[in-house]
């Protein structure tokens, strides 16, 4: 009988605790700084034009294969307004295979990609699955609008040789 | 006596209890998830409507609106008339329970016996369901609902008769005046315990769920039905549910007398009732919630080797005192003795298979 | 009058616990045979979730094969993705830094309690307790699932460990963050406690239930709790211990008859000391340092040859046998899952109990169906 009593008392003792439900969709939770929304591509304020220059290494590292990069000649280069030669042409990703593992974002040469930590990354849904795959511009309107505020960028590809990307600006200048 | 014709009399009054029994069953439905959500620290209900109070019927509205399915090997007549029969008795246990001393439909001078004899009749509405869905689930379910069903009977109706010895009669009215300073569960605390175990064994709730186990029979002979039907059985339940709580704070709380009195207006007494009758739902509740389901055959075994043995000391004890007319505080004692003789029966039986420490621990700086 | 006394005819029935089921822990179908309540035969059918994840990771390199590691084994991620990430170092002679060896241990044995809070709630939802467990017990998983998003970014197939260290460095609050942890997963485990351990009722339907004796477990292959909760002292951080585990003091707690009460004691008091770990490895690791070994190859090619590493999981012992040609993805990946070996004991240890038993039964296997089916 006690046994049976105690289990009593601990379920007694549980009801004046504060329930722990949130109210989705009323009310959102705090996302963490590193959460892994899907990727999105960053867009260059200075030079009016996505980092991305199309050199496909993301899409080689994808697990799942959902990526598929076209580049083209950049005409901001011809025109000198721009260093970069190349810059993507087409940008397909497809978020119905994507599985969020981060490897685009350390392998990219010129940190083009990140995936996006707020909560627009998260809520992602359609109701037919081909609207899932983003092309370039879907990909951009979220660097582009603003929404990124505090992409998480800490030193990536360290896992893999202490390599780390260039710091945008500073080595520019240096050199 | 409405109108002074006894069939319009009993009409009316009979549609005014279901009635009013049927928006009392939507609010348990909605209490039982509020309840039940925060013994599990979570909220329940709460989008449709304030807290979630329109949950029942946006329920009720969305079971009567699905499609009436029926298995093409289902017993066709069997099947469709099960929830029927299951769903009947249930509201004719209404007919002879009183709320107040003058609110009732009619005062039967056997109705605790009436109420007792009726609720088992939902047992064969259980048969039917099991048998007619030609689904092995359903039979195993159908079968040991039936098992259940009549083995915790015989408790039930043993303790309640302990009662109606001590009151000297079967009126639920006169049951109810009799209890006017002292309600019976200070005298009958072992007959208290045996009527809420064989209650909540004849209600079909945690822990003796074995018959619609969700997690292994998931459903039991409800898994063929849907829409309406289902829920017909559901609302069985809970006024099942009800009529047994109502039963049992008439019996052993004292109903609408103790602590108050008769003399107090039926507004008063309505509302205490209700306060009893709430506080055995909720001790229902919180018993389904917390403690797991028994196997069906620890079930039986715990019904016939401790619950009937313990009813008949109830009812030899109740018999030696009212022979011997000894004081109702003798009542009481023995009761209370024979109620923990019960309860140290249990415990020992349990825990006599653990070892004082159930697993040892090989110490961190030992060899391996 | 002669009365004619006959024996009753009966017919044992199959019953399909089929793959849709809610107590089957996942597409598991078992087909018994029950006379009346007591199950005469049963026969396990796997393979519903087959998505050959050994196959696919030999079109992986050895980075995104880390990936398949977690849906593999998706109640105890790190767990598995350790296993393979020294695996792989192994193979190729990596030495981790202490800081990231550190880490990697505090959130494995973290992951073990996770595991094992999700092993509490499952297995009380088929006891019938309404879902009072369940909600406990997920309440401090929620918890811990909410520490990972912070490290790792993700809630449960977190791809954070990498060949040679860890993918990146933990948040700057992580001490005190885990530390808080580990207090209130002790608060829930308390509650779990007091919920079943004493319980009458959870006595009478687990004591004496699927017995395994130690020569049998042994015979079966058995291997984590199972094992341990039938007498045998076998602990994979004790015999073979990889990573620092030979610098940790933990205890290993012993069942004494092996059956289901004793499984659910033996993982209760796992997440004790799991929690006893976490704090020791939060005192000793290094306050800062590199977290990936050094001069590390953007693309890695192990040299030629085979490993195989085997972990102590939450479920047993989780094996990669892994063989490399050179090359920048590996040639044969194969996991030896230690809930695939359970499952064969299954009829052996249902036979003679009754119908629900059986559902109890499955639910102390405590199996994952993604690495029994891989």
């Amino acid at each position: 009988m006690l046994g049976l009593f105690k289990a009593l008392g601990t379920t007694l003792s549980v009801i004046v605790r504060k329930p722990v439900t949130l109210q989705y969709p009323a009310v959102h939770k705090e996302l963490p700084h590193r959460t892994r929304g899907f990727p999105v591509l960053l867009w260059n304020f200075e030079v009016v034009e996505p980092f991305c220059t199309g050199c496909r290494v993301c899409a080689r590292y994808c697990p799942s294969e959902c990526i598929s990069v076209t580049m083209k000649d950049n005409p901001l280069y011809a025109e000198g307004k721009s260093k970069r030669r190349k810059i993507v042409d087409r940008f397909y990703l497809d978020y119905g295979r994507c599985m969020r593992c981060n490897i685009c974002v350390e392998v990219c040469n010129f940190d083009a990609i990140v995936l996006n930590n707020s909560w627009s990354g998260h809520e992602v849904s359609r109701y037919d699955r081909r609207d899932l795959v983003n092309d370039l511009d879907d990909l951009l309107a979220e660097s582009k609008g603003g929404g990124l505020t505090n992409p998480f960028r800490e030193p990536l590809g360290m896992a893999h040789s202490g390599w780390s990307p260039k710091p945008r600006g500073e080595k520019a200048e240096a050199e | 006596m409405i109108a002074d014709n006894p069939w319009i009399d009993a009409t009316v009054r009979t549609l005014l209890v279901v009635l009013l029994v049927i928006l009392v069953v939507l609010i348990l439905i909605w209490l039982e998830r509020k309840v039940a959500g925060r013994i599990q620290m979570r909220l329940g209900p709460m989008v449709t409507g304030p807290y979630g109070i329109i949950q029942s019927a946006a329920d009720a509205i969305k079971l009567l609106t699905k499609e009436d399915l029926r298995p093409a090997t289902a017993d066709r007549w069997v099947f469709e008339l099960a929830p029927f029969v299951a769903f009947v008795p249930s509201l004719l246990a209404l007919i002879a329970l009183p709320f107040t001393a003058h609110l009732f439909v009619r005062n039967l001078e056997l109705g605790l016996f009436y109420i007792v004899a009726v609720s088992g009749l939902s047992t064969v509405g259980l048969l039917m369901a099991g048998w007619g869905s030609a689904n092995k689930y359903a039979l195993l379910g159908a079968v040991r609902g039936a098992a259940q069903l009549i083995s915790y009977e015989i408790p039930l109706v043993l303790a309640i008769l302990a009662v109606a010895m001590v009151s000297g009669s079967l009126n639920l009215v006169e049951i109810v005046n009799e209890q006017g300073r002292v309600p019976y569960i200070v005298w009958q605390p072992l007959g208290f315990a045996i009527f809420i175990i064989a209650t909540l064994a004849e209600l079909r709730r945690n822990p003796f769920d074995i018959p619609a186990a969700e997690s292994e029979i998931i459903g039991g002979p409800f898994i063929e039905y849907s829409g309406i039907r289902w829920s017909m059985f559901f609302f069985a339940e809970y006024i099942n549910v009800f009529v047994l709580s109502v039963l049992g704070s008439l019996v052993f709380l004292g109903g609408w007398n103790w602590p108050l009195g008769n003399e107090v207006g039926w507004p008063l007494q309505v509302v205490l009732i209700l306060l009893k009758t709430s506080a055995m739902l909720l001790l229902f509740m919180w018993l389904r919630s917390t403690l797991p389901r028994l196997r069906i055959d620890q079930l039986m075994s715990f019904c016939w080797q401790v619950l009937l043995p313990f009813a008949f000391v109830a009812i030899i004890v109740n018999g030696l005192v009212l022979v011997y007319e000894w004081p109702d505080v003798v009542l009481g004692l023995l009761s209370g003795v024979a109620a923990l003789v019960a309860g140290a029966l249990v415990y020992h039986s349990s825990h006599r298979t653990v070892p004082s420490q159930p697993w040892s621990l090989v110490p961190a700086k030992g060899i391996d | 009058m002669a009365i004619e006394e006959r024996e009753l005819e009966t017919i044992d029935i199959n019953v399909n616990v089929g793959p849709q089921h809610p107590a089957t822990h996942g597409v598991f179908r078992m087909i018994l045979r029950v006379d009346g309540e007591l199950v005469v035969d049963l026969e396990p059918v796997i393979g519903y979730l087959h998505r050959g994840a050994e196959k696919l990771s030999e079109n992986c390199d050895y980075r995104q094969a880390i990936a398949f590691q977690d849906r593999t084994e998706y109640l105890a991620q790190f767990n598995a993705e350790l296993c393979y990430v020294i695996a792989v170092e192994k193979l190729m002679g990596l030495e981790v830094p202490e800081r990231a060896e550190y880490i990697r241990v505090i959130l494995t044995e973290l992951n073990r309690i996770a595991s094992h809070l999700m092993f509490m709630g499952a297995f009380s939802a088929d006891l019938g307790v309404f879902g009072t467990l369940f909600m406990y017990a997920f309440r401090e998983r929620e918890r811990m699932l909410d520490l990972f998003e912070e490290i790792s970014g993700d809630r449960m197939m977190y791809s954070y460990f990498r060949v040679g260290g860890l993918a990146w460095d933990v948040p700057e609050d992580f001490v005190e963050r885990t530390r808080w942890m580990v207090k209130e997963a002790r608060k829930g485990i308390a509650d779990i406690d007091g919920l079943l351990t004493e319980n009458e009722v959870f006595l009478a339907r687990t004591r004496g239930i699927g017995i395994m004796t130690a020569e049998q477990a042994i015979d079966w292959g058995f291997s984590g709790p199972m094992l341990r909760a039938s007498g045998v002292r076998h602990d994979l951080r004790r015999a073979e211990p990889y990573s620092i585990y030979d610098r940790l003091e933990f205890d290993i707690p012993i069942g004494h008859r092996g059956d289901v009460y004793d499984r659910y004691m033996v993982r209760l008091e796992e997440m004790r000391q799991s929690a006893r770990i976490v704090e020791q490895c939060l005192d000793q690791m290094p306050k800062d340092g590199p977290i990936v070994a050094p001069d590390l190859k953007r693309v890695l090619r192990p040299p030629a040859g085979e490993v195989y590493m085997r972990a102590e999981n939450p479920r047993g012992e989780y094996g990669i046998y892994l063989v490399s040609k050179g090359a920048d993805k590996p040639y044969r990946l194969k996991i030896r899952s230690p809930s695939f070996c359970h499952l064969a004991a299954l009829r052996d240890m249902t036979i003679g109990h009754y119908l629900a038993d059986a559902v109890l039964i499955l639910g102390s296997v405590d199996i994952v169906l993604c690495e029994v089916d891989r």
